[in-house]
C-alpha cells in the first residue's frame, strides 16, 4: 500500500511555483548585469571589450546561480555561494580582458566553488560533487576527451585545412584557464550536475542524458563566441553531442561530476589549439 | 578487454594510413574486427564503445573524402560504412547480453530449485535464493518475503542487512530504483520479490526479474509444500510413535492389572475359604470361632471395597459417574478420624494434622471418605521408609467458593515425565522401593474422578525423591 500512497518522486518539489519565481530573478540579474555591460562597451570613455567580459561572467555566474537553485530545490542558503562565485566569475573574465595574464583569476573559481560547496557536502553529493566511485574514471574522462580533441585536430586539419600548430602560449593558456574556471567548470556544474542528475533520478539515463546534452548543446549555439560557419557550427554540434553524452555516461558511471568535466577541459585544451 | 580492442582500432588506422589504403572500402571492413571482439566479450557497452570509436577513426579518412566529392554514392556508401561498427557492435552486443542473461537465468534457476529442494530450513534455503536472485539479476540488493501460511511471514535478504526502507533512497550521488514483483504460482500470493539497484533498471533487468519471480514463485510454493508435508509426516509418525507408546503401556498396564487383580482378589478369597473352611470342617472353640468370623468380615471388606472401586471406576470411565448422596460433611471430623485410624495402623510414619477456619462442606460423605482414603493410603504406600505425612484443609486461598484439602508426603515422589499420566487407571508408577506396594493403580484415578463428580478438581506436585503434594478441591 506504501508504494501507492507515496510519490514516486521524493524529491520533487512541493512548490514549484516558487523556484519559477527564483529561477526568472536569476536571469532577470543576470540579464542586467549583462545588459550594463553591454551598454558600458559602447559607451567611448571604458575600455572596450570590459562590457562583454562583464556580461559573459555574468552568464557563466547565472548558470552556476541556476545550478546552486536547482540543488537547494529553492530553499534558503543557495544564493550566498551563487552571488560569491559570480562575482568571482566577472572578476575573473575582467581580469583576463585586461590582460591575458589576468586569466590566471579564472583557476581561482574552483577553488571558490569547491570552499563554498564544502558547507553543504550531502546536497552536493547528489549532483556528483564528489570524488569518482573508481580512480580510473579520472583516466577515462582525460583520455575521452583527448581522444574527441585530437579527432577534432585531424578531422580539421585533414577537412577544412586547418594548421595545427602551437598557438601563442599566453594567449592559449588564457583560454584553457577560461575553459577551467568558466566554461568546463558551469557547464558540468548545470547541465550534468543538477540537470542531469535530477531528470535521471525521474527518468532512466537516455532521456535524461538526451535532454541535458540538448541544453548544453543550446548553449554553445547560443554562444556568441561560437564560430558562425555552417560546418563549423556543424561540427561543433557534433563533437559537443558526443562529449555532452559521455559526460553524462562518465557521471553515472563514477557518480562524480570530475571525470565529466575532465573529460570537457581536455577536448576544449585541443579545441583551443584550432580557434586562439 | 575493451582497452585491448580500442588499441585494436587504433593500430588498424594508423597501419592502414601507413599503407595509404584507408579509402579503400573493402578494408574498412577490418575495423568490424575489434569491434566483433569487443561485442562478444563485453557485450553491448564494449560493443557500442568499440563500434564507435572505429567509426570516429574511420571518418577521418571518409569525411575529407566527401568533402571531395560531394553527397556522391560513393560517399553515401562510406557514410553507411561509418555507422555499421556501431550498429554492428550494438547489434552484437545486445545478442551477447540477452543470451548471456537466459544462461544466467537458467543458471540461476537450477540453482534456486537445488537450494530449495535442500533440507535445511526454509529461512536458510531463502537466504541462499536471495544471494542467487541478487546475482543473477545483477542488482545491488535483494530482499524475499514469503507467506507462510500460519505464523509470521519468512523474509530473506543480500546482504543480509538489507532491509527495504519505506521510501526509496534518494540520497546519494546514484539514483536508486525498487521493484517490487509480487509471489505468485496461481494458487493466490505466495510471497514479494524486491529489488533494489543503484543506477537504471534496464528493461531486460525487468524482464528477467519478471521471469524469475514466477519461477521463485512456484519453486517456492513447491518448497512450501514439501515443507508443509514434510512437517505433516513428522508429526504423524511422532503421533504413531505416542499412540504405539501409549498402546505398550496400555498393554503393559493390563498385563500388570490382571497379575495385581488377581493377586489381590486371591488374597482375601484364599483368607475367606481358608477360614470357611475350619469353621465349617473342625470344631473350632467359640472364641476363635468369633476370631476367624472377624477375620471373614474384614476380607470380605477388603474384597467389597475392591470390587466397589472396580465398578465405580467402571462408571466413571463409562461416563455415568457414581451416585452421590450430598449431605453436609463434617471435614475436619471426618480427617482427623481417618488421621488417627491410619496412625495406629502405620506407627512409622509420624501424621500431621493442620485444620483452618474449615466451612461447612456439601458433599458425598462415602466419596469424601475414600477420596481422603485413598490419598492416604497412597501417601504411606509410596513413602516406605516412613516420614512424615501432613494433613491440611481449610478454604482454598485462590478459589474462595471452594473447600481443599491436601495431603503431603516425604516419600520417593513422581518423576515429572509421569505427572500427566499418574490420574489415569491402571497406572503405576516403576520405582524399585515401591515395587512390592499392593495397589491396582485406581486409586488416583477414582479420586480423580470422585472430585469431577462434586464439580472439583484435584492437583499434584511432586519432586522426585523428596515427596508428593496432592491438593483436592471440592465446591462448599
Amino acid at each position: 500500500m506504501n508504494l501507492l500512497i507515496h510519490r514516486l518522486d521524493a524529491e520533487r518539489t512541493t512548490n514549484p511555483s516558487a523556484i519559477g519565481g527564483q529561477l526568472l530573478l536569476v536571469a532577470a540579474i543576470a540579464a542586467a548585469v549583462g545588459g550594463l555591460g553591454l551598454a558600458l562597451d559602447s559607451a567611448t570613455s571604458v575600455r572596450r571589450g570590459l562590457g562583454h567580459a562583464c556580461a559573459s561572467g555574468a552568464a557563466h555566474g547565472c548558470f552556476l546561480a541556476v545550478g546552486w537553485l536547482l540543488a537547494f530545490q529553492g530553499r534558503a542558503g543557495w544564493w550566498g555561494p551563487a552571488l560569491r562565485e559570480s562575482v568571482a566569475l566577472i572578476v575573473a573574465s575582467v581580469a583576463a580582458r585586461l590582460s591575458p595574464a589576468g586569466a590566471v583569476a579564472y583557476l581561482l573559481v574552483p577553488l571558490v566553488v569547491a570552499r563554498d560547496a564544502a558547507f553543504w557536502p550531502e546536497r552536493l553529493d547528489r549532483i556528483g560533487w564528489r570524488w569518482p566511485r573508481e580512480r580510473r574514471a579520472t583516466l577515462v574522462g582525460a583520455a575521452s576527451g583527448a581522444f574527441l580533441g585530437l579527432h577534432l585536430l585531424f578531422a580539421a586539419s585533414l577537412m577544412l585545412g586547418y594548421h595545427v600548430e602551437v598557438p601563442n602560449p599566453r594567449r592559449y593558456l588564457a583560454a584553457v584557464a577560461y575553459d577551467v574556471g568558466a566554461n568546463a567548470l558551469t557547464v558540468e556544474w548545470l547541465f550534468r550536475g543538477v540537470i542531469f542528475s535530477m531528470l535521471w533520478r525521474r527518468w532512466s539515463f537516455w532521456p535524461a542524458a538526451v535532454v541535458s546534452t540538448g541544453l548544453s548543446l543550446l548553449r554553445y549555439l547560443l554562444d556568441p563566441a561560437l564560430p558562425q560557419t555552417a560546418e563549423l557550427i556543424a561540427g561543433a554540434m557534433f563533437y559537443m553531442l558526443l562529449l555532452g553524452l559521455g559526460s553524462c555516461a562518465l557521471r553515472a558511471w563514477s557518480g562524480s561530476l570530475l571525470p565529466g568535466y575532465l573529460a570537457t577541459v581536455t577536448f576544449f585544451a585541443a579545441y583551443r589549439i584550432l580557434l586562439v | 578487454m575493451i582497452w585491448a580492442a580500442l588499441g585494436l582500432v587504433a593500430l588498424i588506422a594508423i597501419a592502414l594510413r601507413a599503407v595509404g589504403v584507408e579509402q579503400m572500402p573493402a578494408l574498412q571492413n577490418v575495423y568490424l574486427v575489434p569491434v566483433l571482439w569487443a561485442a562478444l566479450t563485453r557485450g553491448t557497452l564494449g560493443g557500442v564503445l568499440a563500434g564507435l570509436v572505429a567509426g570516429l577513426v574511420q571518418s577521418l579518412s571518409i569525411f575529407p573524402f566527401i568533402e571531395l566529392v560531394g553527397l556522391s554514392w560513393p560517399a553515401l556508401g562510406g557514410l553507411l560504412a561509418l555507422s555499421t561498427p556501431l550498429t554492428l557492435g550494438l547489434t552484437v552486443g545486445r545478442l551477447v547480453d540477452r543470451d548471456r542473461g537466459r544462461g544466467a537465468q537458467l543458471d540461476a534457476l537450477l540453482s534456486i530449485q537445488r537450494s530449495l529442494a535442500d533440507s535445511a530450513l526454509l529461512t536458510e534455503r531463502l537466504a541462499t535464493v536471495a544471494e542467487l536472485t541478487r546475482s543473477a539479476l545483477e542488482v545491488d540488493r535483494v530482499r524475499l518475503v514469503l507467506e507462510t501460511g500460519h505464523d509470521a511471514s519468512v523474509a530473506a535478504s543480500a546482504p543480509q542487512s538489507y532491509r527495504p526502507a519505506e521510501r526509496v533512497p534518494s540520497a546519494g550521488a546514484t539514483p536508486c530504483r525498487r521493484l517490487v514483483l509480487g509471489l505468485d504460482a496461481g494458487q493466490g500470493p505466495v510471497g514479494a520479490l524486491i529489488i533494489e539497484r543503484d543506477g537504471d533498471l534496464p528493461t531486460a533487468t525487468r524482464g528477467l526479474a519478471d521471469a524469475l519471480a514466477l519461477h521463485l514463485s512456484l519453486a517456492l510454493e513447491n518448497a512450501r509444500l514439501t515443507e508443509r508435508q514434510r512437517h505433516f509426516a513428522q508429526e504423524l509418525e511422532e503421533k504413531i510413535a505416542g499412540a504405539t507408546r501409549r498402546l505398550r503401556e496400555l498393554d503393559q498396564a493390563k498385563n500388570e492389572f490382571l497379575s495385581i487383580a488377581s493377586h489381590e482378589l486371591r488374597t482375601p478369597l484364599t483368607a475367606l475359604q481358608g477360614f470357611s473352611e475350619l469353621l465349617l470342617t473342625r470344631d473350632v472353640p467359640p472364641e476363635r470361632a468369633r476370631r476367624y468370623l472377624g477375620h471373614l468380615h474384614t476380607e470380605s471388606q477388603r474384597l467389597g471395597r475392591i470390587v466397589g472401586d472396580l465398578l465405580d471406576l467402571s462408571r466413571i470411565e463409562s461416563g455415568r459417574g457414581p451416585t452421590l448422596e450430598r449431605v453436609s460433611v463434617d471435614l475436619g471430623a471426618m480427617i482427623e478420624a481417618n488421621v488417627e485410624i491410619f496412625a495406629s495402623q502405620h506407627p512409622r510414619h509420624q501424621f500431621e494434622w493442620k485444620g483452618r477456619k474449615l466451612p461447612a462442606l456439601c458433599a458425598d460423605r462415602d466419596a469424601v471418605d475414600r477420596m481422603l482414603k485413598n490419598l492416604l493410603s497412597n501417601a504411606i504406600k509410596y513413602s516406605p521408609r516412613g516420614g512424615r505425612v501432613r494433613v491440611e484443609a481449610g478454604p482454598a486461598a485462590d478459589k474462595p467458593e471452594m473447600v481443599e484439602f491436601t495431603v503431603e508426603d516425604d516419600g520417593v515422589g513422581i518423576p515429572a515425565e509421569a505427572l500427566p499420566r499418574i490420574f489415569d487407571a491402571y497406572v503405576r508408577i516403576a520405582n524399585p522401593e515401591t515395587a512390592a506396594a499392593p495397589g491396582l493403580g485406581l486409586g488416583l484415578s477414582l479420586v480423580r474422578g470422585l472430585a469431577h463428580a462434586h464439580g472439583g478438581s484435584v492437583e499434584v506436585e511432586s519432586l522426585p525423591g523428596k515427596g508428593s503434594r496432592f491438593r483436592v478441591l471440592l465446591p462448599r
